[in-house]
């Protein structure tokens, strides 16, 4: 029941992002407003089949919170996305970023909802999962990733706004902050994502010591993760100590998102711990 | 900076390590040699990998300490290098850091009152005792520090917060330093083992994952019972062992045993890491007379000796497998006739499947025919299995050591990103018109944060004094 709502959700961002991009294209605000109420929408839909997921678990006698397998932390990688955007166009009174911040959430569900390799079932959680760390580290990282998914979003509308010509005369672009507000906002965005990622990596750690009595195995999405680190430590140094902005930090924000989405995708790939994240 | 240095080798060498190009350098260089080890196996899984590759390869890889290259020298010295940096880059900068931290509150400085926007600047006729407790008392409420200094005509209020925030970086880097130590004091004082025990039975030595030497503990851990639960579609739902810790020929510990939930005994801690079976001591085996109409069945154990039913003479199982040349379960039977020698041979729990798949093979082979002692057959109906449980058995003293810089670091990025050091200056001039205030700010960090603020507190002031005026 709560994937056949979920499915639906879906479409739902689908339209939000038409209807950004038709307020980009047009110019009118009228499709912006539209587009907001969509998503707000759409982002309650899925907060109730979430909840819904989670009481069908206990239904089912097997209940966990809905964060367990890759199907699970798509969902939730759309539903902080959409939140952040939400929670961002609210404090900048701006809608651009939306056309670019619901095809993260509409891409994740999509993925998650018709891809056929990935299983949508309620499963019950095997023995290294039952722990309480895991609605820590699960909620920690993907709020990181979903920040850092911004900031990259961020970062690709900083350089269509780079094109921009002088007499503004397309009006996709004109839309579009001022690059310094984009540039200032996509920093804010890794800095929450790095808080964040530091937290999931050291919740993760925690974790790894009680069920497998190492903290750190080097393991490749343990590896991955601080590849991550690592790019975003270097994107904050730069910008704290030596002022970098503009197209270099834009450029490395690009690269960061990429580690992020290996980390979450790719290393499924290799072998590892973090086989749950297959499933 | 430091320009006081003497000598300009160390000077050179000083500037290339308070560097933050150095630093960004390293980072890239750690986060890109850091992918060979999540795509070429490592450790364990390096040997399979090993064999499939041509031999000069292996070398080439293998010389670069590819196979292990997190322990590898290369790799710990770029965190080595990384951390020298982390050092004199921090040591570089925190005494000036600190200065800011413990400054004196310059009430006159003017500059930062020089350009006040016009909504952060009004006139009021109110008292100026009134006014001015006013504005105290309004900073009072939001500021602990207040600062005053008055003046003939002019009253400069001050106040601040958030000084530490100029520490927060430091605290980010200690953190990473503590972690670090945290790491280089396990893998100095600590070990990592594993042990597998078969149900009911005892150990004291345990085998290092490293160097696969044995080690023995100052205890023996006996494992009373291992058992494993699924769920209905197949998937594992624990993982249990009922261990018990002995000491001296005693019992001094008792526990369940669970997947992240480990039990720590006299300072080494035991994990619940994997799990297999063995072939037990006791076997079910239907004999069968010929000419009989039913076999008898019987409940054995290993290498005690039964009676065959008729008088035929004895059997013992000596022998349980839990697979015999790939056909599955299986004992080997050992008879003594009543006259003569000892015959040898093997029964299969799976006699038919085998029987299909090679026909003829127990006719061919008297070692694994059940007829092989006339007049009796036999047929293998159970083995009880054993299961064993394997353990992780670690001690890493740098544990508490890495939770506090986990618990630091957090707390210093938090300091680092979300706090500033603000500075509120709160001016009040006597003019021709009655009293002129004025509201400005300064901070280290965040200055829309700071605009906010200001914004803020004029409102607040503003609202007050009005409501003095008119009452």
């Amino acid at each position: 029941m709560n994937s056949i709502i979920l499915s639906y959700i879906t479409f739902v961002y689908f339209v939000s992002f038409l209807l950004y991009l038709l307020m980009m294209v047009m110019g009118k605000e009228f499709f912006g407003r539209l587009a907001t109420v969509v998503t707000i929408v759409g982002l309650l839909g899925q907060s109730f089949a979430m909840v819904l997921r989670w009481i069908e678990s206990y239904d089912l006698g097997i209940g966990h919170a809905p964060l367990s397998n890759l199907y699970e932390s798509l969902i939730f990688f759309a539903w902080t996305a959409v939140f952040l955007y939400l929670l961002i166009e609210w404090r900048t009174k701006n809608r651009s970023l939306g056309a670019f911040a619901t095809p993260l959430a509409f891409l994740a569900m999509a993925y998650a909802s018709y891809s056929p390799s990935i299983n949508s079932r309620i499963q019950p959680l095997v023995p290294a999962l039952k722990s309480n760390w895991l609605i820590a580290h699960v909620l920690t990282c993907f709020f990181g990733y979903a920040a850092f998914g911004l900031a990259c979003a961020l970062s690709v509308m900083y350089f269509l706004k780079k094109r921009e010509k002088p007499d503004g005369s397309n009006v996709f672009i004109r839309i579009i902050p001022e690059s310094s507000i984009l540039d200032d906002l996509s920093y804010q965005m890794v800095v929450i994502g790095f808080l964040l990622l530091t937290l999931g990596i050291i919740t993760g750690s925690v974790w790894a010591h009680s069920a497998w009595g190492s903290y750190w195995s080097w393991d490749p999405k343990e590896t991955w993760s601080l590849i991550t680190w690592f790019i975003y430590a270097a994107v904050l140094h730069s910008r704290m100590v030596r002022g970098w902005k503009g197209n270099k930090l834009a450029f490395l924000c690009i690269i960061g998102f990429s580690c992020v989405l290996f980390t979450y995708f790719g290393v499924n790939f290799l072998a590892g711990l973090h086989s749950y994240g297959k499933m | 900076m430091s320009s006081s240095r003497n000598g300009n080798k160390q000077n050179v060498l000083w500037n290339l390590f308070t560097s933050v190009k150095l630093t960004l350098g390293l980072l890239i260089v750690l986060a890109a040699t850091s992918i060979f080890g999540t795509v070429i196996p490592q450790q364990e899984g390096a040997m399979e990998l090993a064999r499939q590759l041509s031999p000069g390869l292996v070398r080439i890889l293998s010389s670069l300490q590819l196979f292990d290259m997190y322990h590898s020298l290369w790799f710990r010295l770029i965190i080595g290098i990384l951390t020298l940096n982390l050092i004199i880059c921090s040591l570089d900068r925190f005494p000036s850091a600190w200065k800011r931290f413990r400054s004196v509150p310059k009430l006159d400085r003017s500059k930062p009152l020089d350009h006040v926007p016009p909504q952060r600047s009004w006139s009021t006729t109110g008292k100026r005792e009134e006014v001015l407790s006013l504005l105290a008392g309004v900073l009072r409420t939001r500021y602990k520090r207040v600062y005053q200094k008055e003046t003939d005509n002019e009253v400069v209020l001050y106040a601040e917060k958030g000084r530490f925030s100029h520490l927060g970086v430091y605290l980010v880097h200690l953190s990473v330093l503590i972690i670090l130590v945290g790491s280089i004091v396990g893998s100095l004082f600590g070990f990592e083992a594993y042990v597998n025990i078969p149900e009911g039975e005892t150990v004291n030595t345990v085998r290092l994952r490293k160097s696969q030497v044995s080690r023995t503990l100052p205890f023996a851990v006996r494992c009373d019972r291992f058992s494993v639960e699924f769920y209905d579609n197949g998937a594992p739902r624990e993982y249990r062992s009922d261990l018990a810790f002995v000491r001296d020929g005693k019992a001094a510990l008792q526990g369940v045993l669970l997947v992240n939930h480990p039990i720590t005994f006299g300072g080494i801690t035991f994990y619940q890491a994997s799990y297999g079976s063995l072939p037990g001591n006791k076997a079910r085996i239907a004999i069968r007379r010929e000419g009989d109409p039913t076999p008898v069945v019987r409940d054995v154990e290993i290498e005690k000796p039964y009676d065959l039913p008729g008088g035929g003479g004895q059997f013992m199982v000596f022998e349980t497998r839990a697979d015999f040349m790939r056909m599955g379960p299986a004992v080997q039977l050992a008879i003594k006739p009543p006259k003569g020698q000892e015959v040898h041979f093997w029964v299969f729990k799976d006699a038919d499947l085998i029987k299909e798949r090679f026909p003829g093979i127990f006719e061919r082979f008297p070692k694994l025919n059940p007829k092989a002692y006339k007049p009796y057959s036999f047929s293998l109906e159970s083995i009880e299995v054993k299961y064993y449980t394997g353990l992780q058995v670690s001690r890493d003293p740098g544990v508490p050591l890495v939770w506090t810089g986990f618990f630091l670091i957090m707390i210093g990025l938090f300091v680092t990103f979300f706090t500033s050091h603000r500075s509120i200056w709160v001016h009040m001039a006597k003019t021709k018109h009655g009293l002129n205030i004025r509201v400005a700010g300064r901070a280290n960090k965040n200055p829309v944060g700071l605009e906010r603020e200001l914004d803020h507190l004029t409102s607040k002031i503003k609202g007050k004094v009005e409501k003095k005026e008119t009452a």
